[in-house]
């Protein structure tokens, strides 16, 4: 067959299938001109179509601009065909019930070893600074250690935070907890060395802060106000920090694979955890600016709370999605 | 090995060619999404100035996605590039041809804090120049690749030549040299065209001649060869 019989025989049924590439393209409609909805079947056929005439052209060395037009027309239908639309509430509720606390069950391990490597600096750190309330000018500057003092003083009307209200905090707390969270998991991109650094950084300075207020008196006002928000901000920490752990860990011994190969097969299920980490930290967020925040809430009902919070982030971590394992 | 193609396999089987954006490029677009995401977030701090403290709570969100989630909503449409690398012509896509998934595009844009250590998105740079695919290191995690959008081609229009048949028969290899020929010949200066179709004289018994009128000659084989023949 010659090119141009070839051409001639099939080129309906390219321009008909680059007539519906436009359509879906340009003008983002799902119905024809004439009105009558796009039959994906049809779609589809046409796409198969071209690509059997693309492989025939090609083994038979047609003219390149005949190959050129093919495959242009193939790789925008191959586009259409592989485009994902399921983002839906759907897809949403499936990613909470199931794929992000099995995802992190998937990860037990690390998510151990992170805690660990947050919890332990935060126990040391907190008990040195809470005996020598000095140690904590080794960690902040004077006047940093003063204004906590004011902070979460008695007096003040609204606890761990200078003078802005509830909106601006409620601003300052996603963007500086979100990103110590993404520099958590990002860190592990360098051998998990930036992980294990930027758990134990946090650590000790959430663990001096903690120590110093408590010796200084301020405990009761200090632990109403973090204790309920840090079940989702400091757990969501955890979580991306194992997140990293375990990239590096893929980094450093990928096993069988190339290491390459391996960075990707363990960032699929990272990407997951992450992403359900940072909705963890809007919640907490929200909590922090317009509930922990509040100082004429009474201490019991903040510690109620705070104890249904906890219960329900790690109930919700070890036992959501069972079921249709 | 100067071309930087990266072929990727179809479940259909068909080769797709992809074209790796190469690193001064992607330098532009992202100076053109900065600029623009510095745009929307200086008009937005001008409304915000009315709202109060409401008003800078809603100021410190918006950086924080436009920081983080700019880039991931824009990849997630169809166009598969952020207003920046629409701009220049690229896309982001899965190394495998496909299009951009949530999760790698959330991947390769949380990453992009590695990326930029230790200052200016140094490990990037350096990563896309050592690379033949010009991954950074958000790419490489995600399987992701940027690649030039390919370019709707004009049509190449072959000249009306009167279809003449060969004087001798010919081997399918010089068929379909005299068949690319007669599709380049559009794009090539009349010089260029009368040299190289002198080399191919011999096909309409002139061989060793060459001019216009050659030319002409060697080119009606070509059409003949194509499957025309009045």
């Amino acid at each position: 067959m010659t090119p141009l019989h070839f051409e001639e025989l099939y080129s309906p049924e390219w321009r008909e299938l680059q007539g519906l590439l436009d359509q879906l393209l340009v003008r983002n409609k799902k119905t024809t001109t004439a009105g009558a909805p796009i039959r994906g079947e049809r779609f589809a056929v046409l796409y198969r179509r071209a690509c059997e005439h693309l492989a025939l052209a090609r083994a038979r060395a047609y003219p390149a601009y005949l190959l050129d037009q093919l495959e242009r027309l193939t790789a925008d239908a191959h586009q259409v065909i592989y485009y994902r639309r399921d983002y839906g509430l759907s897809r949403l509720k499936a990613f909470l019930t199931t794929d992000f606390p099995r995802s992190v069950r998937a990860d037990a391990l690390y998510v151990w070893v992170s805690a660990g490597l947050f919890y332990l600096p935060v126990l040391v750190i907190g008990w040195l600074v809470y005996t020598h309330p000095d140690l904590i000018l080794s960690v902040v500057d004077p006047r940093t250690a003063a204004s906590f003092d004011a902070m979460y003083s008695d007096a003040a009307a609204s606890v761990g935070r200078a003078a802005q209200t509830d909106w601006t905090m409620f601003g300052y707390y996603i963007s500086h907890n979100i990103r110590i969270a993404f520099q958590c998991f990002a860190g592990g991109l360098f051998a998990g060395i930036g992980s294990v650094f930027y758990l134990l950084y946090n650590g000790a300075e959430i663990g001096a802060v903690a120590g110093y207020l408590t010796a200084r008196g301020h405990g009761h006002t200090f632990w109403a106000f973090v204790v309920t928000h840090s079940a989702f901000e400091l757990t969501a920490i955890v979580l991306c920090g194992a997140a990293g752990l375990k990239i590096g860990h893929a980094l450093i011994l990928p096993g069988r694979l190339g290491r390459i190969q391996s960075l990707v097969a363990a960032v699929r299920n990272c990407a997951v955890v992450v992403a359900g980490s940072a909705l963890m930290l809007v919640a907490a967020a929200a909590i922090e600016g317009f509930w922990s925040s509040a100082n004429w809430l009474p201490h019991a009902l903040k510690y109620s709370v705070a104890a249904v919070c906890w219960l329900t982030v790690l109930s919700y971590l070890c036992l959501a999605g069972r079921r249709a394992d | 090995m100067l071309d930087t193609v990266v072929a990727a396999e179809t479940p259909e089987g068909i080769l797709l060619e992809l074209h790796p954006a190469g690193l001064p490029v992607r330098v532009y677009a992202f100076i053109l999404d900065w600029l623009i995401r510095l745009g929307i977030l200086y008009g937005i701090d001008i409304v915000v100035h009315f709202l109060g403290e409401f008003g800078v709570g809603f100021w410190l969100v918006t950086v924080f996605v436009m920081e983080w989630f700019y880039p991931v909503v824009f990849e997630l449409t169809r166009s598969g590039a952020t207003p920046g690398k629409k701009r220049f012509g690229l896309k982001v896509v899965m190394d495998n041809g496909l299009p951009i998934t949530p999760a790698a595009s959330f991947t390769r844009n949380l990453l992009r804090v590695a990326d930029f250590m230790p200052f200016g998105y140094g490990l990037a740079i350096v990563s896309m120049l050592l690379r033949r695919d010009f991954k950074r290191l958000g790419d490489l995690a995600a399987a992701t690749l940027v690649v030039h959008q390919p370019q709707p081609q004009r049509r190449a229009t072959m000249a009306k030549v009167e279809p003449v048949p060969p004087v001798t028969a010919l081997a399918p290899r010089d068929q379909l040299a005299l068949m690319a020929l007669a599709a380049r010949a559009p794009t090539l200066s009349g010089e260029r065209l009368n040299e190289l179709a002198a080399l191919a004289a011999a096909v309409c018994g002139l061989k060793g001649q060459r001019g216009a009128a050659v030319t002409h000659r060697v080119l009606g084989v070509s059409q003949w060869l194509m499957g025309r023949r009045a």
